[in-house]
């Protein structure tokens, strides 16, 4: 072989290469106009090289978020850097089916794309090349990965009587709230409360209304909490809400309305009706806490004068 | 120390590591630059021999206590791999929002595309800068969302490395102005830096 | 006489590949510093008719020299020879009257250019 004729064998290999990749390539000019699909792209979207060849991308898929995308490819025209996006952005920038539309699990091919500036003999770029990656299996499984993670986090963080958060983890949100009160100086505070006299419900009814008792109380406190407050079950039939941006007044406001409704409640067996109450303990976040304990070891001391002053009560810790 | 050598680097090499850095770190800020049109504070890199364990100590330098988003990218050329990390303070997505224009809800989902299109220009530029002076064109991989609103802590899984020392360039980056920081971790593998340092001492000579 | 030109950089391989990027045959009396207190003070001495300064430095950035320059009115032309190549930063160190800004990696075509530029080096040389 001649050496031009070599040059022309190897051109020839290096197209069929482009055609039959296995990953889309589209080239674009600086109108967006396309310049080159390859064989992907045309087996993927069913439209041949010459039905879109010089059309303006966003002309032939209306899919594509216009303003979205040249965000992401103004600077590999301009400051001549590659971008990337991936699937957790946009699942798919082209809308085209699963590659395995009868076993696969998703209906749209998932995908990655990276842009690349091509730059022209005077430096400057005037084309960018548009690479596009099939990723539904791996998004597929990440995306089963999360969900089951997800579940297991739920499960290690929640109380399975109540659905409350459990102790260890309502520990650890307690502790990251207190250190954003040490940083930001905002009022938040802790109430913690008990169910008065649960010992005689439980030897009285037997520990299956007990349970109830404690899972009414747990959906009393769901419903007159707000999203942003923390809630756990301390212990047996102890509790503890953090409210967070709440001040010891609001706070012991809360607590009452709390105590009201729970006091007006009445859990049914099939034999017995049971009337309960609670006490509380208010603390508002004072800078002495330096340590997460002793905001707690507050709430805990004006729960114990809530009951000491006959139950049924909630105390305000007033320092000491 | 184990029965494997240590790989180390010299003096001399640490200021070259350095010097290059500091080149590719100033052509990839001027980018930022001219992207979001703000000057980029670019302080002294750190270069150095780090371990597994190390690694963890380097990035919970990145940040006190604060939640962090985080995007990695593998590149490869000449026989050279490693890993770039973006570790970004969460505190730092409003002003950048504003900064970028992004006209969006600035939730997890505006806040990834954020962390992509910085991504992309701080990295790949970085890695470009660092590759020209060392004539070495590198592949970048896809980038890999490590984490977002997480503790520094949870973003690399400790134990179970397949590796002992990594060579790491560490550059802390902050925008005059306002309140945006991010730090580019360039982790070179150990079987790299003897092929990295070939250039440097090349470059050195 | 030799015309006294000070490389002022932190780095010691930017100090050797600035050296290496000067003119051959160009006759000059060459000083090196660390950080931006050598400098100036290698400019004070006469040290620094001519100078290529780094920005980022310890104990004094270039920034800071180019203010003593002109703030004792020191003799020095300054090239500042920078791997930070903000537009913000070529503006800055402008205003603080520096000669002229090279990016970094500096090459021996670069320097002869500006230097032939400023009419620091003659066509001859």
């Amino acid at each position: 072989m001649t050496k031009s004729s070599f040059e022309f064998a190897e051109m020839h290999w290096l197209m069929d290469v482009l055609q039959s990749i296995d990953v889309g390539l589209v080239i674009l000019d600086r109108d967006y106009k396309i310049q080159l699909w390859n064989g992907f792209m045309e087996n993927h979207s069913g439209l041949r090289p010459d039905e879109v060849h010089d059309k303006p991308l966003f002309e032939s898929f209306r899919d594509i978020p216009e303003t979205w995308f040249r965000q992401k490819a103004e600077p590999v025209f301009e400051l001549k850097t590659r971008t990337f996006t991936i699937w957790e952005q946009r699942p798919y920038l082209f809308k085209f089916k699963n590659y395995r539309p009868i076993t696969g699990r998703a209906s749209t091919m998932y995908q990655n794309s990276s842009m690349i500036p091509l730059e022209s003999i005077d430096g400057s770029v005037k084309h960018i090349c548009l690479i596009i990656y099939d990723v539904t299996d791996i998004a597929v499984n990440q995306e089963d990965l999360t969900k089951a993670n997800g579940n297991l986090a739920y499960l290690s963080q929640t109380d399975s009587l109540t659905e409350l958060f459990n102790r260890g983890f309502w520990e650890e949100e307690f502790q990251r709230e207190h250190k954003r009160c040490i940083r930001s100086h905002n009022p938040s505070s802790l109430v913690m409360f008990d169910i008065d006299h649960f010992k005689k419900v439980n030897d009285t009814y037997g520990h299956q209304a007990g349970d109830e008792v404690i899972r009414t109380v747990a959906s009393v406190v769901r419903q007159t909490a707000r999203q942003t407050d923390i809630c756990g079950r301390y212990g047996g039939e102890e509790f503890t809400i953090l409210l967070v941006d709440t001040d010891a007044a609001a706070a012991a406001q809360f607590a009452e309305r709390l105590r009201k409704k729970i006091a007006a409640i009445t859990v049914k067996t099939d034999d017995h009706e049971i009337n309960f109450t609670i006490s509380s303990g208010v603390a508002e976040f004072s800078a002495g806490f330096t340590k997460h304990t002793q905001w707690i070891e507050a709430a805990d001391k004006a729960l114990y004068h809530a009951k000491e002053n006959g139950r049924n009560k909630t105390t305000v810790y007033q320092g000491k | 120390m184990g029965a494997t050598a240590m790989t180390a680097i010299s003096e001399d090499q640490r200021d070259c590591y350095q010097e290059i850095t500091n080149v590719a770190m100033g052509q990839a800020a001027d980018r930022l630059a001219r992207l979001l049109d703000v000057y980029v504070i670019l302080p002294i890199p750190k270069v150095n021999m780090i371990s597994a364990s190390e690694l963890h100590m380097a990035l919970a330098d990145t940040t006190v206590n604060d939640d962090v988003s985080a995007v990695c990218q593998g590149f490869i050329g000449s026989g050279i791999a490693g890993e770039a990390l973006l570790v970004f303070n969460d505190a730092s997505f409003s002003d950048l929002a504003s900064l970028m224009n992004y006209k969006g809800p600035l939730d997890r989902h505006g806040e990834l595309e954020l962390l992509m299109d910085v991504s992309s220009v701080l990295i790949g530029a970085c890695i470009h800068g660092i590759g020209e002076q060392l004539e070495i064109s590198f592949n970048q991989g896809h980038p890999v969302v490590l984490g977002q609103h997480c503790h520094v802590d949870d973003l690399v899984k400790s134990g179970n490395h397949q590796w002992s020392q990594t060579l790491a360039i560490e550059i802390h980056y902050e925008i005059e102005n306002v309140n945006i920081s991010c730090d580019l971790l360039l982790l070179f593998t150990e079987d790299s830096v003897a092929k990295i340092n070939q250039q440097v001492d090349y470059l050195l000579d | 006489m030799a015309l006294p030109v000070l490389i002022c950089d932190d780095s010691s391989f930017a100090r050797k590949q600035m050296k290496r990027a000067l003119p051959d045959g160009w006759e000059i009396d060459l000083t090196f510093a660390c950080n931006g207190v050598e400098g100036v003070e290698a400019i004070r001495q006469g040290k620094g008719e001519v100078v290529f300064l780094d920005l980022t430095m310890p104990e004094m950035d270039g920034y800071g020299v180019l203010e003593m320059i002109r703030k004792e009115d020191l003799p020095a032309m300054v090239i500042v020879v920078s791997g930070d190549i903000q537009p913000d930063a070529q503006e800055r160190v402008k205003k603080l009257g520096a000669m002229a800004f090279i990016k970094k990696p500096i090459d021996k075509e670069k320097a002869t250019q500006i230097l032939t530029e400023f009419g620091i080096l003659s066509e001859a040389e």
